[in-house]
């Protein structure tokens, strides 16, 4: 108690040093909090958007398709399957899915597409695809009134081949059983943009992709959208042991390049953040040694009269963490209203830009406990770090030597 | 030099000559022996004209597929093959005339020339390509011919020449002696690696003529992957076949 009061009046002895030292812990404490709130909110933020998108959170294959797609590497598809993905807790929706690569025809043109076949209700649950449809209908898996199946096609490939609602679009492919597949539908609707992931794609109802690949009853991925995105990494657990058959691929994995840059931009972000407040902690050291070494022979007074080493080092170190703690209740105050802002509307940029194939336009920030605990932690630890010089010069003062110095 | 001398000398030399030219001679026979074999063997499925039944089994470690389809020849530059089953593929087509080569596709109505890059493209996703439907004619032209003649049978290795275009770097062609039939081809790249071989077996007699009525191509670069080609019928008198079979138009009639 004692202790608390003494150093609570040293450091008030020199407020003009005192406040700046704490504005510049401010400074730091503040730029931190920024920093973490909009590369959290950012990437956060762009997540959502692809996984959202088509990814999903998670997806689940068979043996090694996710790195070497090929068209016979199936799961079998069947309702007690899929029971038992939605029975895993924390699953919200599941989609399945075929892929080929396949050559599209229209009048004189071609152009190399994807196959996507998607099962239209579920599809809705997993993705956004309903409503990235731009023109025409979203399609369902009847025949149309003239007996043809109906085809959604992303821009890119209307574009390339010229194509309108209602044309005639052939397709021809290698089926799963190493048969041609080919056949003609009808273009019911496009999808997305010139840019979007879907823009060389070709999208058939689930049943007739397989039997245009001769691939019945088997299905190459299905995409989950969990209730809680922050659980994927136990859920994929879960989901690994409870399907020791199938190979279980978190987001992280579907989009390894965009989450090894990431990974990667957070790293060099925090490690950016921390130069700059050991920067600002050569500063503090400096204020804290100069106020110890001024008060030399105040320590040995202390000294002669009784008070241990242990002591001195110990005010030194209160008298650092009273500054530490002033200078984070300030940061605080200060920095809540801005990251709120950044939370709720965000930086628009000039020019959207691309991070491993995904675009975004805004910069938002994220406002949660942990964005402004972990400076604290950082500041903290500073703090606790640089008295430690200081106090240990304070401590070992001798007595005689110290009073006999001025 | 004295006559005895000179006279022994001339003897000599015409006795030389003499077995040279005996020499030569085998030689220049042994690559025209070599020549009729393969192209006799290259016409024996084919005659002047034909018609077969076929059925092509593909297996692979993933699937397996049998396919039955009749198959017309008119000479070494015109075939026409059509697939009759299974359904979903029936009614596919290809039709070649001389080097060049169309696929029709009845689903889609639709015509596609296999240009010269996928000439060494699987056919039908088969282990033949569609150059060997092709090319297998100009095997005497564009080769360079040797053949080593045991008890049995009769091999010819076949060296490509020096303009020929070709993935091959040498094939063995080995022929039965005694009912003069092909045994079994062997592919090798131009590293003398073999990358695949084609084994002849089960003789039937088809109207008179005795032929291996089973052809197994079997690729040593995909594991677990052969081509199984079967002869049900083979018409060397086929009535119903004429020249307007081998059209770009038949390919898209009914039948």
């Amino acid at each position: 108690m004692l202790l608390l009061k003494l150093a609570f009046r040293n450091i008030l002895r020199q407020r003009r040093r005192t406040i700046l030292t704490v504005l510049s812990m401010t400074g730091g404490y503040i730029l931190c909090c920024l920093s973490f709130s909009l590369t959290e909110g950012s990437y956060k933020n762009v997540i959502r958007i692809f996984t959202m998108d088509h990814t999903g959170h998670i997806q689940i294959h068979r043996d090694d398709y996710l790195q070497r797609p090929k068209v016979f590497k199936g799961i079998d598809d069947t309702p007690q399957q899929r029971q038992e993905i939605l029975s895993q807790p924390g699953v919200h929706s599941i989609a399945p899915r075929v892929f080929a690569p396949a050559l599209a025809y229209a009048g004189t043109r071609n152009t190399p597409v994807q196959i996507v076949g998607i099962e239209p209700q579920l599809e809705k649950t997993t993705s956004r695809l309903f409503d990235k449809v731009n023109q025409g209908q979203y399609f369902d898996v009847n025949l149309n009134a003239d007996g043809y199946y109906s085809a959604m096609l992303g821009m890119g490939v209307a574009e390339s081949l010229q194509i309108k609602i209602g044309d005639e679009l052939i397709l021809i492919s290698q089926g799963a059983d190493g048969s041609i597949a080919n056949d003609i539908y009808i273009v019911t609707a496009l999808v997305g943009t010139r840019n979007s992931w879907d823009r060389n794609k070709v999208y058939l109802p689930l049943s007739v992709a397989q039997e245009f690949l001769s691939f019945y009853g088997k299905v190459h991925q299905y995409s989950l959208l969990l209730a809680d995105e922050s659980a994927v990494d136990s859920i994929t657990q879960s989901l690994t042991t409870a399907l020791p058959t199938l190979t279980i691929n978190p987001w992280m994995q579907v989009e390894a390049t965009f989450y090894n840059s990431m990974e990667a931009d957070k790293r060099g972000n925090r490690f950016t953040l921390l130069i700059i407040v050991f920067i600002v902690f050569i500063g503090v050291l400096n204020t804290v040694l100069m106020s110890v070494l001024e008060r030399t022979r105040e320590f040995g007074v202390l000294k002669a009269i009784g008070s241990r080493p242990g002591t001195i080092a110990g005010l030194i170190l209160i008298e650092t963490m009273m500054l530490a703690i002033m200078s984070l209740l300030v940061g605080v105050v200060i920095a809540a209203p801005i990251i709120a802002w950044f939370a709720l509307r965000g930086i628009a940029l000039p020019d959207p830009i691309d991070m491993g194939g995904i675009e975004f336009g805004f910069m938002t920030g994220e406002f949660s406990v942990g964005v402004f605990a972990w400076p604290m932690l950082l500041i903290m630890a500073f703090a606790i770090a640089v008295s430690i010089p200081p106090g240990i010069r304070a401590a070992r003062v001798s007595p005689t030597r110290a009073m006999g110095s001025f | 030099m004295n006559l005895t001398l000179h006279a022994a000398l001339l003897i000599l030399t015409v006795t030389f000559a003499g077995l040279c030219h005996a020499d030569l001679n085998s030689k220049a026979t042994s690559a025209e022996r070599a020549k009729k074999l393969i192209d006799d063997m290259e016409a024996l499925y084919r005659g002047d004209i034909s018609k077969a039944l076929i059925t092509m089994q593909v297996v692979t470690p993933q699937y397996q597929r049998s396919m039955e389809m009749v198959s017309m020849n008119q000479g070494r530059d015109n075939a026409f093959i059509r697939i009759l089953s299974p359904k979903k593929d029936r009614g596919i087509a290809t039709l070649k005339l001389d080097q060049e080569m169309w696929n029709y596709f009845p689903k889609i109505n639709k015509v596609i020339k296999v240009p010269p890059s996928m000439m060494m493209g699987s056919w039908m996703g088969s282990d033949f390509t569609n150059d060997d439907l092709v090319k297998q004619t100009t095997l005497t032209e564009e080769y360079d011919l040797a053949l080593v003649e045991t008890v049995d049978h009769y091999t010819i290795t076949l060296t490509p020449q020096s303009q020929t275009v070709t993935v091959w770097g040498k094939i063995d062609y080995v022929i039965d002696k005694t009912n003069l039939v092909p045994v079994s081809q062997r592919f090798y790249d131009d590293n003398n690696v073999m990358v695949r071989h084609l084994e002849f077996s089960e003789l039937r007699d088809y109207s008179g003529r005795l032929l291996p009525s089973r052809l197994e191509m079997i690729p040593l670069n995909k594991p677990g992957h052969k081509t199984l080609v079967i002869y049900e019928s083979l018409n060397f008198e086929p009535i119903d076949v004429n020249d307007s079979d081998f059209t770009l138009r038949n390919l898209q009639s009914r039948f």
